[in-house]
């Protein structure tokens, strides 16, 4: 007798388990879906993380460069600068000086990290959020709500951004609420697909 | 010379003072930011930041005892 009807096979779609992965953090994590072990201030109980971003990684190419060129200028630049002075300068100086170009070098680099680090975007199950080190004791913690976004978009432009894929993703949201940007934020289509996804299976959505 | 060595301790002095106080801001900055983003790495940062604010104080005192 012919087969009239076969039932579906019971492995799971490719597709439908990768919507559900969930991806380890790391200190330089810059793009993971639904990331373990992030909490964010004011993350309700019932609130999921569903992306969270940063800067991609290629943004922090030139204050490392930066930090290099510094970490070798004293053996080419300081053997220049005391021969140069008229009578020599006492070891104390030398030593402190040396020191002194060391230790701000170390600062400019551990703050640059610290603000690529802290510059972070989420996305919730409810929410869209941006929040900023923008300089010292300053931070900016800005949201808007998924009902509340109109327009989603990105941009992805320059050399750099279509080698290394990244982009901004511009977020326009309803009445007087700031519009939020998500800055060289690794695979912008990704996050605008996604934020579209979550928009549309909101209830009450069309 | 003496006065331009004075003068250079005065600056080397003020100047190093001022980073350590920078530093102490990066510290409390650093505290301010893992109270919004709780994660693993935020305790290898927050000693980071107090090492480079102890490598501060430190030697602004050194430059206080040998200059």
């Amino acid at each position: 007798m012919p087969t009239l009807y076969e039932a579906p096979t019971t492995k799971p779609e490719k597709k439908q388990i990768k919507a559900h992965s969930h991806t380890k953090m790391t200190p330089l994590t810059a793009f993971a879906v639904n990331p373990t072990g992030v909490r964010f201030e004011t993350q309700e109980a019932d609130e999921q993380v569903i992306l969270f971003l940063r800067q991609h990684l290629i943004i922090n190419v030139p204050w490392i460069a930066l930090t290099i060129l510094f970490l070798l200028a004293p053996s080419i630049l300081f053997p220049l600068i005391l021969q140069s002075l008229p009578a020599p300068l006492p070891f104390g100086y030398v030593l402190v000086g040396t020191l002194s170009w060391y230790l701000v070098t170390a600062g400019f680099a551990l703050f640059n990290f610290l603000h690529w680090f802290f510059n972070i975007y989420i996305v919730t199950n409810e929410r869209v959020i941006d929040i900023d080190f923008q300089y010292l004791l300053f931070k900016r913690f800005s949201q808007a709500e998924l009902e509340r976004i109109q327009d989603i978009s990105y941009t992805a432009g320059g050399i750099f951004a279509t080698i290394f894929h990244y982009g901004n993703v511009y977020i326009q949201t309803a009445g007087a609420l700031p519009n939020l940007e998500f800055l060289a934020v690794p695979r912008p289509d990704k996050v605008v697909e996604k934020i579209r996804n979550l928009m549309e299976n909101l209830p009450g959505a069309i | 010379m003496t006065i331009v060595l004075t003068t250079l301790k005065v600056f080397t002095l003020v100047g190093l003072g001022l980073y350590a106080i920078f530093a102490g801001i990066m510290i409390r900055q650093e505290q301010l930011m893992a109270d919004v983003l709780e994660e693993g790495f935020e305790p290898i940062l927050r000693l980071l930041t107090i090492l480079h604010f102890a490598a501060a104080v430190g030697l602004f005192i050194l430059a206080l005892m040998i200059l």
